[in-house]
């Protein structure tokens, strides 16, 4: 049981949701009487993580990741089931548990927006009762691996997005915890940020062989650091396994995106499944498997008078998506 | 725990400087309605000879130390901590092993009430020349016996603000329940017009609230106006004021958290 840093048991969140429709009849009826909808954010949910893992946490939006992460963390108390962590139970909020782990999530938790970082870590030092020399080492590892010091010194608004993750990172870490709950950790980072962020991780687990659970939108961020994976749809537990095996289970596509001087003139559904991109309206998309894409290309490039062609994967919540809900 | 206050202090002082400017507006919004008291009453007290015995001087050094006394004793707990709740930015307080309102917000409060006071020296001083109040009745040990009671005042009212602010858990509109709390601090405080000229009806009820400690009890005490059986009343008044009102934001606070937790932070 020791080894185990994180035992979640028939874990389930209800919210109960306010319902009405618009227009004045029905915001005055509301107001006597109040429709709830229950929404089923997380349905037992079974699964234990070893201390020292580092477990990627899967799922489309709203598959109930963060609501998951929450009722870990302790903010959330859940309406089923049962969860410990370290031996605590989250949602008690013990100090002593407070003290041991970390939830990074979005990037407006640890640092003053007034001031410079530097003093928000000293606060944060205080809090969780460093002891100078063991924070000093922290600081000086943080500093090695994320190069913190140029930022500490100016107030926070001033800056840009991949510096105050860094610093949000840092601080979540002073401490030292030995569990670590990130929530899109490397969201709107840059390539190298988001590199630099999962070296970071990857670094910190070695060192100090904390348990670290994380959710992400990009694939690369869970291939790079976790062995395992947990997914979760629509509040279920869909897969829990490692990261090699998943591949087998979801047939591995490619995005092949085209751009093409006359579009619409030419018929795209014998090279693959034509794809919506609403981002990029005027490029075609086809999936292909993995295994067909340099065929396909080559054929594409040989048939059709293209002026761009892109290969990528597709996004992450397409790909469970597909896999799990037929 | 000494360590963590005192860095609480740095990063809120520090945090509060940024706004000093918001922070004079502030403070010249508030000195409108004692300074209207203020001249008002005088005035009348001049015409008159005196109100009820309170002569213009009476008057005057009333309202010049109301001034400071409820500078001292006030808080701004409500607009500094009931978005964060309504909002969900208390999650990222939550988590952390300190109690939000008990430190950091405190500390918050009372760092802005140190700069706010910076802010009131220049204008009292002013007033000091444009009124010229005869302080001779007021002695060093009324002043040191009123710090405490000060003190006591600042937490009493800190904590019942705090309640106010916690019920933003299941309300949105715990400002306009503040803002009637605030009439009643006018009311009952001496705020308003000094305790003794009120109908004694409310006179009697407000000796038993805790209203009366935020600013007619110090300023009393300050001006040397109660005898030793008011002091210790008063005194004894404020420590069962501190305790109920710390039971009663404790429960409070407990069942708001229970709740956030529950409908989704």
């Amino acid at each position: 049981m020791s080894s185990n840093s994180i035992i979640v048991e028939q874990l389930s969140k209800t919210y109960q949701v306010p319902e009405r429709e618009g227009g004045f009849s029905a915001a005055v009826r509301g107001f006597f009487k109040r429709k709830y909808k229950d929404v089923k954010a997380v349905q037992e949910v079974n699964f234990t993580i070893a201390q020292g893992e580092i477990v990627g946490f899967l799922g489309p939006n709203g598959a109930g990741k963060t609501t998951t992460l929450k009722m870990l963390s302790g903010l959330l108390h859940p309406t089923g089931g049962n969860a410990t962590v370290l031996g605590y139970t989250p949602w008690e909020l013990k100090p002593d548990y407070l003290r041991s782990m970390t939830l990074v999530m979005g990037q407006r938790n640890r640092l003053s927006w007034d001031i410079p970082a530097a003093d928000s870590f000293l606060l944060n030092q205080a809090i969780y009762r460093i002891p100078d020399d063991e924070y000093k080492e922290t600081y000086k590892e943080l500093d090695e691996l994320l190069e913190l010091d140029p930022l500490m010194k100016k107030p926070v608004r001033n800056l840009s997005l991949g510096e105050r993750m860094k610093c949000e990172i840092a601080a979540g870490l002073l401490h030292r915890p030995k569990v670590l709950f990130l929530d899109e950790p490397t969201i709107g980072l840059d390539i190298t940020g988001q590199v630099r962020i999962r070296e970071f991780l990857r670094e910190y687990n070695k060192r100090t062989g904390a348990t670290i659970l994380l959710t992400s939108h990009y694939m690369a961020d869970v291939t790079a650091l976790c062995e395992r994976i947990i997914i979760i749809h629509q509040g279920q537990l869909k897969y829990d396994g490692g990261i090699t095996d998943l591949s087998h289970k979801i047939a591995p596509f490619k995005l092949i995106g085209v751009r093409l001087s006359d579009a619409d003139s030419h018929d795209l559904s014998g090279y693959g499944t034509q794809v919506q991109n609403e981002e990029d309206a005027d490029k075609k998309y086809i999936q292909v498997k993995a295994e067909d894409v340099t065929r396909v290309t080559s054929r594409l490039l040989a048939d059709l008078p293209i002026h761009d062609i892109t290969i990528t994967d597709p996004p992450i919540e397409d790909v469970i998506e597909q896999a799990f809900n037929q | 725990m000494f360590l963590i206050f005192q860095r609480l202090w740095q990063v809120n002082w520090a945090e509060q400087w940024q706004y000093r400017a918001n922070l004079l507006m502030y403070l010249l919004y508030w000195l409108v309605s004692p300074i209207i008291y203020l001249a008002v009453w005088t005035s009348i007290a001049n015409a008159n000879g005196d109100v009820k015995g309170f002569t213009a001087n009476d008057f005057i050094t009333y309202y010049m130390v109301l001034l400071i006394v409820d500078q001292a004793t006030s808080n701004i707990v409500i607009h500094t901590f009931g978005y964060k709740i309504q909002d969900g930015t208390l999650s990222g307080e939550l988590i952390k092993p300190i109690h939000p309102m008990l430190t950091n917000a405190l500390v918050n409060n009372v760092a802005f009430k140190a700069l706010t006071i910076m802010g009131l020296i220049p204008v009292w001083i002013i007033l000091f020349f444009l009124f010229k109040p005869d302080f001779s009745g007021v002695a060093l040990s009324g002043i040191l016996i009123a710090i405490p009671a000060m003190i006591l005042g600042f937490l009493i009212s800190y904590l019942i603000s705090a309640t106010i602010t916690a019920l933003a858990f299941w309300t949105t509109r715990v400002y306009s329940i503040h803002e009637f709390y605030f009439a009643l601090i006018l009311l009952f405080s001496g705020q308003f017009v000094p305790l003794t000229l009120m109908p004694p009806i409310i006179q009697n009820i407000a000796q038993y609230l805790p209203f009366q400690l935020f600013i007619y009890y110090p300023i009393q005490l300050i001006l040397g106006k109660l005898s030793v059986d008011q002091i210790i009343q008063g005194y004894v008044m404020a420590g069962i004021w501190l305790v109920v009102s710390f039971l009663l934001f404790t429960w409070v606070w407990r069942a708001g958290v229970k709740r956030f937790s529950a409908v989704g932070a």
